[in-house]
């Protein structure tokens, strides 16, 4: 029985599935949180969310059961039954570049709530005429 | 001479700031000067020299690598960016002892940093090099948006930033789309394969990276925080965005989108975004008393008339479009860094520091950015705008023609209402003097806003090239997939 399960599991269709399901249920908690919360950390935080459902996606489809980490050395000279390294180095600078924005976007909110104690998107309103 | 250079120095100078700020006071403030100068004149002498694409490729290990690409169009974003950032620097350093940023070293670094990025974007080939750049030109250009870190300023760097974090995630959805149906990030090697995929995926991936393009091109309905970003930061930046930060973006939009879904109906669809952003951006613009607010409405508009170029997808909108480009870049440059001195000398914003302004110079060079802005005779902005409604005009589309003329006739009259306050006032503030540096930059503009205005036959055969360069994407893909790796 539980053999039969975990077959079913391991299937390939089943395994992308289960990415793309769960990774666009994130991606939609994602938006929800962005449209729903005006805090300018939770906002930040909805981005997040949404951006790492992109890179569970991606990381997600692109990887294949049974395939070795994509490294050479110990005997191994050539590139044969590997998973393909492109999506996690592109994947890696992504996180790299999005905590970089976010770091970026945190310090500015807390500069501008030092100066004016808001923390609300909406009461960000002294541009609006 | 490597292209990579053009990339390569500007961040460099960025890491070589904490040794040269020991050099002296202005050694970091005149070392950015000497190298975009450099940079200029490499670019002005690579556009002269070109006669075929130059392909570089920077090999990690075949077949992996990133090749920048220097075609007759991409050497012309180039070489409107350096200068038109070597003209920044030198305004700024003409006026440093009245208008002093705190802690100049950080601007040299941005500007430079931002003008590395924008480079980047239009001259990598390769779909994840454009995301890197997409990034590091948001960041410099969000520091820069906030940088007197006012309660304005960092309200409009705020509001950039999060609308800029979106823009990134749906493109790098499109990215991982395209990377995990094709296998492959090089565009080239993209836009002969992209046919291949199914028409619902093909969409998908058009419309996820209109999305994420659409905040940066600043298209409506994506486009409602633009203006309060004009509003929060300073003029001279100002001019970085509208003259540089948005072309960027839109030719490398336009530029993807050319290769990957030639004469498609879908670009039908984005004619109609660009018609309805223009009329919109124009009505609002009136109604505008902050002079900064009012210009980022006509900078939408204009970026909205050239979203309607491009879309067209012929040779000679293209042409126009790109004189738009031309002509738009230029002329804002003008407005935004005499706006810069203007608002900072009477220390206000509203439009009405222009019936109190008291330099002829300045009155002269904003009244010929504006006309040209407005696409009247004799200035740049009229070959484009003629081009384009000549262009439309063969091809029936009425319609169209009708609602840019229309949007032209709501621009004259908020331009007419802002040249009539410069010259019919009765009383007038103090008389501002501009120094000679400051002078002969906002002249030299003019004069080019002039010049390509009575004597477009000087830069029409590049244009040409250029244009054809940019629509056929057979020819890109000869260009890179004709080269060995």
């Amino acid at each position: 029985m539980i053999e039969t399960i975990l077959n079913f599991l391991n299937q390939k269709e089943v395994i992308q599935a289960t990415v793309v399901i769960g990774s666009m249920g994130l991606f939609l908690i994602g938006l929800f949180g962005l449209l729903t919360q005006r805090h300018f950390i939770k906002l930040f935080i909805s981005i997040e969310i949404m951006e790492v459902s992109i890179f569970l996606l991606f990381i997600g489809l692109s990887f294949q059961r049974g395939l070795t980490a994509p490294m050479l050395g110990d005997g191994i000279k050539t590139f044969t039954n590997m998973n393909d390294p492109i999506p996690h180095a592109m994947i890696l600078t992504a996180i790299v570049i999005g905590m970089a924005v976010l770091a970026l976007g945190v310090s500015m909110a807390i500069e501008y709530h030092k100066l004016t104690g808001i923390t609300d998107v909406d009461k960000m309103n002294r541009l609006r005429n | 001479m490597s292209s990579i250079y053009f990339i390569a120095l500007p961040l460099l100078f960025g890491f070589a700031v904490p040794i040269l700020s020991k050099i002296g006071k202005d050694g970091v403030a005149y070392t950015s000067l000497a190298m975009q100068t450099l940079l200029t004149l490499l670019s002005i002498t690579l556009a002269l020299k070109l006669d075929s694409p130059i392909v570089e490729v920077i090999a990690i290990a075949p077949p992996l690598g990133i090749a920048l690409v220097v075609d007759s169009v991409s050497i012309l974003f180039v070489t409107l960016f350096t200068s038109l950032t070597l003209a920044t620097s030198i305004y700024y350093m003409g006026g440093r002892d009245k208008i002093k940023y705190k802690n100049e070293n950080k601007f040299f670094i941005l500007l430079n940093m931002l003008l590395a990025s924008a480079i980047g974007l239009v001259l990598s080939s390769d779909i994840f090099n454009i995301y890197v750049f997409f990034e590091i030109a948001g960041i410099s250009a969000y520091i820069l948006a906030s940088y007197n870190k006012t309660p304005e300023a960092l309200e409009a760097g705020l509001k950039y930033l999060i609308t800029g974090a979106m823009a990134s995630i749906f493109l790098v959805f499109a990215i991982a789309l395209i990377y995990l149906h094709l296998g492959t990030l090089n565009l080239a090697l993209i836009s002969q394969n992209f046919n291949t995929l199914s028409g619902e995926i093909q969409l998908l991936i058009a419309t996820l990276l209109l999305i994420g393009f659409g905040f940066k091109v600043e298209i409506f309905p994506l486009n409602f925080w633009v203006s309060d970003i004009y509003e929060g930061s300073t003029s001279l930046v100002n001019g970085l965005f509208s003259s540089i930060v948005s072309k960027a973006y839109l030719f490398v939009f336009f530029h993807i989108l050319y290769l990957l879904l030639p004469h498609h109906s879908f670009t039908n669809f984005l004619i109609y975004l660009g018609v309805v952003s223009l009329i919109i951006a124009e009505i609002v613009a009136l109604r505008q008393r902050n002079i900064k607010r009012l210009f980022a409405y006509s900078s939408l508009g204009q970026l909205a008339l050239l979203f309607i170029a491009f879309s067209i997808q012929t040779t000679d909108s293209i042409y126009a479009g790109l004189y738009i480009i031309l002509a738009h870049s230029l002329a804002k440059m003008v407005i935004f860094l005499s706006i810069s001195y203007i608002s900072d000398r009477y220390g206000s914003e509203d439009i009405e520091i222009f019936s109190t302004l008291n330099s002829p110079f300045l009155k002269w060079v904003l009244v010929i950015s504006m006309l040209s802005l407005l696409g009247m005779p004799l200035f740049a902005g009229f070959v484009g705008k003629f081009l384009l409604l000549k262009t439309l005009g063969g091809m029936g589309s009425y319609g169209v023609v009708g609602a840019i003329l229309f949007a032209s006739l709501i621009e004259a009259i908020y331009y007419f209402k802002l040249i009539g306050m410069l010259f019919n006032s009765r009383e007038r503030g103090e008389s501002i003097n501009i120094s000679p540096t400051q002078k002969s930059i906002l002249s030299a503009l003019a004069i080019a806003v002039i010049l390509f205005g009575v004597a477009p036959f000087i830069i029409s055969d590049w244009l040409n090239v250029a244009s054809e360069a940019m629509i056929n994407s057979h020819i890109y893909q000869n260009i890179i997939l004709g080269v060995k790796i």
